[in-house]
C-alpha cells in the first residue's frame, strides 16, 4: 500500500452511510472476543442492567416491608396463593415452549417452531390475563397504587371515621341507600338482608359525631374483615381470590367505603409496582414473540430467538422471585 | 514500510469532511447524514455539540449561582430581566432552582455525555480498529433520547412555579412533597422524566460499547493492548450499566411518590405547611441509599473516561511510554469496584446508623489507593520524558496538578469526625468542582484540544489554546481554591444568603472574589468558542497523525470517512511504544509492522 | 528560544499551585477566615484531626505539586537534547506508592474512630435535655418541664431560642416534622440531619459560655437560608433561672400547648 492507494476521493464516504461494504471499503476483520455473537453479548449485558433494576426494586421492597410496623398478611390484600402459584406454573411452561421453539428452530422445522411460538405467546398472554384478573380483584376492593382512588385507611382513627362519614353522606350515596332501605326483603338474598342490618348499624356508629376508636373498629370489621391468622383458609370463598366475603363492601359492591388495612397503603404501592413492572416487561416480551412470529422460524432466526428466550427466562426468573416474596412471606 | 504512517499521507490526500462537497443534496440525504445518521463519528460530534451548548447554558447558571453568593438581593444584571424577579433581584426559591438545574446540566447533560458520548462515540470504534458500534441504530438511538431530557430540562424553566428546587440530589420529602415546596410543581417531575430518559440513553450506548469492545477489536489487539483512553470508557460503560438502573427505579419510585401519592419515602405522620400530607409508611434514607448508589459510582463515570484521555495526552507528549500500563488498568478497575460500596459517605449526618458509617468510611479511605497510584504513574510518565508544551498537554497536566487538589479532599471528608463539621459546607463545593471542573472539564479540553484535528481534519490554533488554558487555570483556581477556605469557616452551601448568621457575615468579600474570578473564567471560554469554530474552517490542515501518536485513530484520514479505515488495521504492539531506542522514529504506531531493531527492544523492555 | 522560555512559563504556573495554594491556608487564620471558636469538649478532637489531615494532604500535595512542576521544568524537550528514557513502569516502585498511601489511610481509618464514635456512638445514659423539632423554616423547642419529662401537658415550647447548660453533658432529641434539615451548631462542632419519622440522639458538653449560631444545613425549601436559631450556653444556675422564667412566661400567656402541636410532636 501506497499513499495514493489509500486517499479517499473528496466527497466519498457521502451518501452511502446506511449500507456497509459499498464503496470498496474495507470489511475489517476483529479479534476474536469472546465466544458470543453481538446480538447474544448485547443481550446478556442488557438483562445484566435488567437485573440491578429489579434488584433495586426488590432491594427498596425489602426494606420498606421491615422497616413498617405492620404488614398485611397475603389475605388481607385478596392474594391468593392458588393463582400466583398457577400464574407462575403457566410462566413456567412458557420458558419450555420457547426453547421447544428454539430447538425446532434449529433444525428447520419451521411449522413446529411456529406452533411453539405461538404457544409462548398464548402463554404469556394467560399470564398477563390471570395478572388482570388480579389485579381487578384489588381494585374491587378498593386497593389501588394511586391516592385518590384508594379506599385504604392505616387504622380505624378519626381520619378513617370522617372518611366513612363522607363516603355515605355523598349524595349519589343517601339516593342509593335509601333504595336498599326500601327494597322489600324478599328481593333480597338473606345474605344480603343480613348486611342490610350490618349496614343500618355501622351508619348509625359513624353518624354520631364522637365515635371512640372502638366503634370504628367494629365498623372498619363490618366493611371490610381481615381474616384472622389460619381462619383465613376456612372463611375464604366468596370472591375466589384469596379474600372472604362477608364484608358490607363484598355484599354491596357498590358501597366502595373506605377500609382499613394496617400497612396496607405502602403493600399496595411496593405490590403495584413490582408487579406492574414486571408485566411491562413481560408485555414487551410478547410483542418480540409476535414480530418473530411473522417471519420464518428456520435455523436463520434461530439466534433471534435465543436472545428473545434469553430475554423472557429472564422474565421469568424475575417472577419466580416475586411470587413467594408477595404471596407466601 | 510503514504504510499508513503519518509522513506518507500528510500532503493532501486526506479528505476533509466539508458539506458543500455532498454530492447528492436534498433534505432526505441531509438528514440522514447529519441529523439521524448511524456513524459513530456524526453521533459523536452531534453529542460534543449538544453538551457545550449546555456547558454554556450551565455556565451561565453558575454565575447567576455566584451572584447571589456574592450579592445577595440586589438587580441580576441579565437573567433578572429575563425572569421577570420582583424588580430583577433573586428569590430565594429561585437561587434554589438555579444551583439544582446549574448541577443537574452539568452532570447530566455535560459531563457525563461529553465523556461517554462525544469522546466515548467518537473514539471507541476509531481507537479499536473498528468500522463503527456493534449496533449503530442502538447508537443513534442513544442520542435521541438525550433529546426528550434536553427538552424537559429546559422546559423546566418555563412552568408553573418553575425548575426544580431540590438539589441536584432531590433528596424526600422535599422533592416528593408538593406543599413542602411550593415552587416545584411541574419542575420536579420534568426533571425526574429528564432523568429517566438519560438513563435510557446511557443505558443503550453503555452496553453497545462493551459489546463493542469485547468484540470488535482489530485483530491483535489484546485487551492488554488497549489504550487507557478505552479501558477508561470500558469501566464507565461497566459502572453506568450496573449502577443506572438503580437510580431509574429510584426515580419510577419518586415520580410515583409526587404523581400517584405513594409513600415509598415519606414516612409517616408528616405534618408540611400546618396539613397532613397522607399516605406514608416509607423511609426517607431508602431514597438517599438509592440515589448514592448510583451517584457515587456516578462520580467515577465523570471522571474515568477524562483519566483516560489523559493518560493517552501525557505519553504522547512526553514522548515516553505510559508508566505502570498495567497498575493503570488495574487501578481503573479498582476504582469501579471499590466505587460500589462507599455511596454512604455521603450520609454521614444522615442519620444511618452511625456504625455503618465507619464501614464506608474505611472503604472511602480504601478508594484513594488506586487513584493514588494513577497519580504517581501519571507522575512516573512525564519524569524523564521530552515534554512538548501543546495545549493539549498543559490542559493534561493541569488535569493531574487539580485532581490531586480535589481527591486529597476528598480525604477530609472521608474522615467521619471531621466530615461533623464540614459536610454541605463549601469545603464539599470546593471538592467537587475540583475533581468534576477542574479535574475532568481540564481533561475534557485537552481531548478537545487533541482530537480536534481528527474529528475536523483541522487543528486548533495553539496560541489562543494557550491563552485559554492560561487564563482559565487562573481564574478556576482563584474561584475554587478559596472555597476551602468558606468551608473551613463552616461556611454552609445552598444558601441564597449566610451573611446574616453571625459566623459567615465577614465572608462576603472572599465571595465577591470568587464571584469576580467566576466571570472571568467564563468570559475566557469566548476564547476557546472562537478558537473552536474558527478552526473548524480555517485551521490548518492537519495530517493523518499531526501529533506523532500511536494509536490506531491516526492512521485513518482526518476526518475519517465512513467505515473510519482504508485498510484493514493489525496491531503488533501496546499503544505506548514512544521513543523507543534503536528506532528511527521516535514513536511505534501499534499498527506499525514489526521492525526487528523494535521488536529486540520491546522484548528487551519486558 | 522562545520554546524555551514558554517551558519555563508554564513550569511556573505549575509551581504556582502549591506555593499559593499553602499561602492561601497559612494566611487565612490571620483574617479570621478559618475554623470558627470552638467551645465544645470534643470539638479539639474533631479540630486536631482536621489539622492532622490538612499536614498529612498537605505533605502529599506540596510533593506531588512540586515533583510535577520539577518534572515539567526539567524535561521539557526544547532545554535538553536527551531522549526520552524507555521505561514502561516499575514493579518495584508501584508496590512502595501502593503501600505507603494504604498504611497511612488505614492508620488515619483506624485513627478516627475513636473520635467518630464519641460523638455519635457513645451516647451518655440520661433523658433528653431538649427536644428539638425542625419544621419549615423554625426549630421549634420543647423542654421537659417541672416534671422532667417528655410529652406530659407542662412542656415548655419555644421557638429557636435554645439555651443549654455548661460543663455537663446534653442531649438533645432531634425531631423534623416535615423535611429533611441539619441541626448544625458551627461552634460546637455538631451537625445532624433531623429525619421525618426518626428520633435521632445528639450529645455534647460545651464548656464556654455564650451565644452562637444554629444553622440549618440540609436543603429544607426556599427559606432553608433563614432558618436560622440561637443557641445560648450558660452556668447551670442562669439555664435555671431562664428556665424558670421561661416556664412561667409561658404559663402567663397560654395556658395548655395545642392539641395539634402535641399530636405531632409525638
Ligand atoms: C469526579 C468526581 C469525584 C471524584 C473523583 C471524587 C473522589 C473522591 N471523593 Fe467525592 N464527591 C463528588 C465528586 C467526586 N468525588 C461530588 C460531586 C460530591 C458531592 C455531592 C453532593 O453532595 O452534592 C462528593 C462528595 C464526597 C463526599 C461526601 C461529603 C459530604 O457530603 O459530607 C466524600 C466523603 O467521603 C467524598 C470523598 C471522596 C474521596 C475519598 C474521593 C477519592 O476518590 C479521591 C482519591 C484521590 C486522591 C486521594 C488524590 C491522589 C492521591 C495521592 C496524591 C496519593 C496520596 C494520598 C494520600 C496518602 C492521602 N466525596
Ligand atoms: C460537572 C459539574 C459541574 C461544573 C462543571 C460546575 C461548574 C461551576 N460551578 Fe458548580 N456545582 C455542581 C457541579 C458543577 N459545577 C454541583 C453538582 C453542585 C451542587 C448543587 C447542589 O447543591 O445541588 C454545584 C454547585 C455550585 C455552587 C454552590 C451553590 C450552593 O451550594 O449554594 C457554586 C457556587 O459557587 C457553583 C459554581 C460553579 C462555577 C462558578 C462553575 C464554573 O466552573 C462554570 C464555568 C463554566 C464555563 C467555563 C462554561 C464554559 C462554556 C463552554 C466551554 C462552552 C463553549 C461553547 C461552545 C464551543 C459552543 N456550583
Ligand atoms: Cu431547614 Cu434547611
Ligand atoms: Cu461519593
Amino acid at each position: 500500500m501506497n499513499a495514493s492507494a489509500i486517499s479517499v476521493p473528496h466527497g466519498h464516504d457521502h451518501g452511502h452511510h446506511d449500507g456497509h461494504g459499498h464503496h470498496g471499503h474495507v470489511t475489517l476483520q476483529y479479534q476474536p472476543g469472546l465466544p458470543l455473537s453481538k446480538g447474544k453479548l448485547i443481550m446478556w449485558l442488557f438483562l445484566s442492567t435488567e437485573i440491578m433494576f429489579f434488584a433495586a426494586l426488590l432491594g427498596s421492597y425489602v426494606v420498606l416491608r421491615f422497616g413498617a410496623a405492620v404488614w398485611p398478611k397475603p389475605h388481607h390484600v385478596h392474594l391468593s396463593e392458588p393463582i400466583g402459584a398457577f400464574n407462575t406454573f403457566v410462566l413456567i411452561c412458557s420458558s419450555v415452549t420457547i426453547v421447544l421453539a428454539l430447538e425446532a428452530a434449529r433444525v428447520n422445522k419451521v411449522g413446529l417452531a411456529k406452533t411453539w411460538m405461538l404457544l409462548t405467546l398464548l402463554l404469556g398472554t394467560l399470564f398477563l390475563g390471570i395478572k388482570a384478573y388480579e389485579y381487578q380483584a384489588k381494585f374491587s376492593h378498593g386497593i389501588y397504587p394511586w391516592k385518590p382512588r384508594g379506599l385504604i385507611y392505616e387504622r380505624p382513627d378519626l381520619y378513617y371515621g370522617s372518611a366513612v362519614r363522607a363516603r355515605l353522606g355523598e349524595p349519589a350515596m343517601i339516593d342509593r341507600l335509601k333504595e336498599l332501605d326500601d327494597t322489600p326483603a324478599d328481593q333480597l338474598s338473606t345474605d344480603q338482608v343480613a348486611a342490610r342490618t350490618r349496614l343500618q348499624q355501622v351508619r348509625k356508629m359513624v353518624a354520631s359525631p364522637d365515635q371512640q376508636a372502638f366503634d370504628l373498629a367494629v365498623v372498619a370489621d363490618q366493611i371490610m374483615p381481615l381474616p384472622a391468622e389460619g381462619a383465613a383458609h376456612a372463611e375464604g370463598g366468596g370472591d375466589g381470590h384469596g379474600g372472604h366475603g362477608g364484608g358490607l363492601n363484598d355484599v354491596f359492591p357498590w358501597l366502595r367505603l373506605p377500609i382499613v388495612i394496617p400497612g396496607g397503603n405502602m403493600w399496595a404501592s411496593t405490590y403495584f409496582l413490582m408487579t406492574g413492572f414486571h408485566a411491562i416487561h413481560v408485555l414487551v416480551g410478547l410483542i418480540v414473540f409476535a414480530i418473530l412470529l411473522s417471519y420464518r422460524l428456520d435455523a436463520k432466526r434461530a439466534g433471534m430467538i435465543e436472545n428473545a428466550g434469553l430475554y423472557w427466562h429472564f422474565v421469568d426468573l424475575v417472577w419466580i422471585f416475586l411470587f413467594p416474596l408477595l404471596y407466601l412471606f | 514500510m510503514t504504510p499508513p504512517a503519518a509522513t506518507a499521507v500528510d500532503h493532501g490526500h486526506v479528505t476533509v469532511s466539508a458539506p458543500a462537497h455532498a454530492p447528492k443534496g436534498g433534505l432526505g440525504h441531509f438528514l440522514s447524514t447529519y441529523v439521524f445518521s448511524k456513524d459513530h463519528k456524526v453521533i459523536g460530534l452531534q453529542f460534543l455539540f449538544s453538551t457545550l451548548v449546555w456547558f454554556l447554558i450551565g455556565g451561565l447558571l453558575a454565575l447567576a449561582v455566584r451572584w447571589q453568593v456574592a450579592w445577595p438581593w440586589s438587580d441580576v444584571p441579565v437573567l433578572g430581566k429575563l425572569f421577570a424577579q420582583e424588580g430583577g433581584q433573586m428569590a430565594p426559591e429561585f437561587y434554589t432552582m438555579l444551583f439544582t438545574m446549574h448541577a443537574s446540566v452539568m452532570i447530566f447533560l455535560v459531563i457525563i455525555p461529553i465523556l461517554a458520548g462525544a469522546f466515548g462515540n467518537y473514539l471507541i470504534p476509531l481507537m479499536i480498529g473498528a468500522d463503527d458500534m456493534a449496533f449503530p441504530t442502538l447508537n443513534m438511538l442513544s442520542y435521541w433520547f438525550m433529546w426528550p431530557a434536553f427538552f424537559f430540562f429546559g422546559a423546566s424553566f418555563f412552568v408553573e412555579g418553575g425548575a426544580a428546587s431540590g438539589g441536584w440530589t432531590s433528596y424526600p420529602p422535599l422533592s416528593t412533597n408538593t406543599a413542602s415546596s411550593p415552587a416545584s410543581g411541574w419542575g420536579q417531575t420534568l426533571w425526574l422524566l429528564g432523568l429517566t430518559m438519560v438513563g435510557v440513553s446511557s443505558m443503550l450506548g453503555s452496553v453497545n460499547y462493551m459489546t463493542t469492545i469485547i468484540l470488535m477489536r482489530a485483530p491483535g489487539m489484546t485487551m492488554f493492548r488497549l489504550p487507557m483512553t478505552i479501558w477508561g470508557m470500558f469501566i464507565t460503560a461497566i459502572l453506568q450499566a450496573f449502577a443506572l438502573p438503580v437510580l431509574t427505579a429510584a426515580g419510577f419510585m419518586q415520580l410515583a411518590d409526587r404523581t400517584l401519592g405513594t409513600g415509598f419515602f415519606s414516612p409517616e405522620g408528616l405534618i408540611v405547611n400546618n396539613a397532613v400530607p397522607g399516605a406514608g409508611g416509607g423511609q426517607p434514607l431508602l431514597w438517599q441509599h438509592l440515589f448514592w448508589f448510583y451517584s457515587h459510582p456516578a462520580v467515577y463515570i465523570m471522571i474515568l473516561p477524562a483519566m483516560g484521555m489523559v493518560s493517552d495526552i501525557l505519553t504522547t507528549f512526553a514522548r515516553k511510554p505510559l508508566f505502570g500500563y498495567r497498575p493503570m488498568v488495574y487501578s481503573v478497575a479498582g476504582i469501579a469496584g471499590l466505587g460500589f460500596i462507599v455511596w454512604g459517605h455521603h450520609m454521614f449526618m444522615s442519620g444511618m446508623n452511625p456504625a455503618l458509617g465507619i464501614t464506608f468510611m474505611v472503604s472511602t479511605m480504601m478508594i484513594a489507593l488506586p487513584s493514588a497510584v494513577k497519580t504517581f504513574n501519571w507522575l512516573g510518565t512525564i519524569w524523564g520524558g521530552r515534554i512538548q508544551f501543546t495545549t493539549s498537554m498543559l490542559f493534561a497536566l493541569a488535569f493531574v496538578s487539580m485532581f490531586i487538589i480535589g481527591g486529597l479532599s476528598g480525604i477530609f471528608m472521608a474522615a467521619t469526625p471531621v466530615d461533623i463539621f464540614i459536610h454541605d459546607t463549601y469545603f464539599i463545593v470546593a471538592h467537587f468542582h475540583y475533581v468534576l471542573f477542574a479535574g475532568t472539564a481540564m481533561g475534557v479540553w485537552a481531548a478537545i484540544y487533541f482530537w480536534f484535528p481528527k474529528m475536523f481534519g483541522r487543528t486548533m490554533n495553539e496560541f489562543w489554546g494557550k491563552v485559554h488554558f492560561f487564563l482559565t487555570f487562573i481564574f478556576m483556581n482563584g474561584t475554587f481554591f478559596t472555597m476551602h477556605i468558606l468551608g473551613a469557616v463552616g461556611f454552609p452551601r445552598r444558601l441564597a444568603d449566610a451573611y446574616h448568621y453571625e459566623t459567615f457575615h465577614h465572608l462576603q468579600p472572599l465571595n465577591a472574589f470568587m464571584t469576580w474570578c467566576a466571570i472571568g473564567m467564563v468570559a475566557s471560554q469566548i476564547i476557546f468558542a472562537a478558537n473552536f469554530f474558527w478552526s473548524m474552517f480555517y485551521g490548518p490542515v492537519a495530517g493523518r497523525n499531526p501529533w506523532n501518536a500511536n494509536t490506531l485513530e491516526w492512521t485513518a484520514p482526518s476526518p475519517p470517512g465512513h467505515g473510519n479505515f482504508d485498510f484493514q488495521p493489525v496491531v503488533h504492539r501496546g499503544p505506548y511504544e514512544y521513543s523507543v531506542p534503536g528506532c528511527e522514529k521516535d514513536h511505534l504506531m501499534q499498527t506499525d509492522p514489526p521492525n526487528a531493531a523494535a521488536a529486540a527492544a520491546a522484548l528487551a523492555a519486558h | 528560544m522562545r520554546n524555551r522560555l514558554s517551558g519555563i512559563f508554564w513550569g511556573l504556573l505549575f509551581l504556582a499551585v502549591p506555593v499559593l495554594g499553602v499561602a492561601t491556608f497559612a494566611v487565612a487564620p490571620a483574617f479570621d477566615h478559618w475554623l470558627p471558636k470552638d467551645v465544645s469538649t470534643h470539638g479539639t478532637q474533631i479540630d486536631s484531626l482536621f489539622y492532622f489531615i490538612l499536614a498529612l494532604t498537605g505533605i502529599v500535595f506540596v510533593v506531588t505539586e512540586v515533583l510535577l512542576f520539577w518534572f515539567i521544568w526539567k524535561y521539557d524537550a526544547a532545554k535538553n537534547d536527551r531522549p526520552a528514557t524507555y521505561i514502561h513502569g516499575s514493579h518495584t516502585l508501584e508496590v512502595v506508592w501502593t503501600i505507603i498511601p494504604a498504611a497511612t489511610l488505614l492508620f488515619l481509618a483506624i485513627y478516627q474512630m475513636n473520635a467518630w464514635a464519641d460523638v455519635k456512638m457513645r451516647r451518655p445514659d440520661m433523658p433528653p435535655t431538649v427536644e428539638v423539632v425542625a419544621r419549615q423554616f423554625e426549630w421549634r423547642l420543647r423542654y421537659p418541664g417541672r416534671d422532667g419529662e417528655l410529652g406530659t401537658p407542662d412542656d415548655l415550647h419555644l421557638t429557636n431560642d435554645l439555651h443549654l447548660p455548661i460543663d455537663e453533658d446534653v442531649l438533645i432529641q432531634l425531631k423534623s416534622m416535615d423535611v429533611l434539615h441539619s441541626f448544625f451548631l458551627p461552634n460546637v462542632r455538631i451537625k445532624q440531619d433531623a429525619v421525618p419519622g426518626m428520633k435521632i440522639p445528639v450529645w455534647f458538653k460545651a464548656r464556654e459560655a455564650g451565644e452562637f449560631d444554629i444553622v440549618c444545613a440540609e436543603l429544607c425549601g426556599w427559606g432553608h437560608y433563614k432558618m436560622k436559631g440561637r443557641v445560648t450556653f450558660e452556668p447551670r444556675a442562669a439555664f435555671d433561672a431562664w428556665l424558670e422564667r421561661k416556664y412561667a412566661e409561658q404559663e402567663a400567656t397560654q395556658p395548655a400547648p395545642e392539641a395539634g402541636e402535641s399530636l405531632a410532636a409525638n
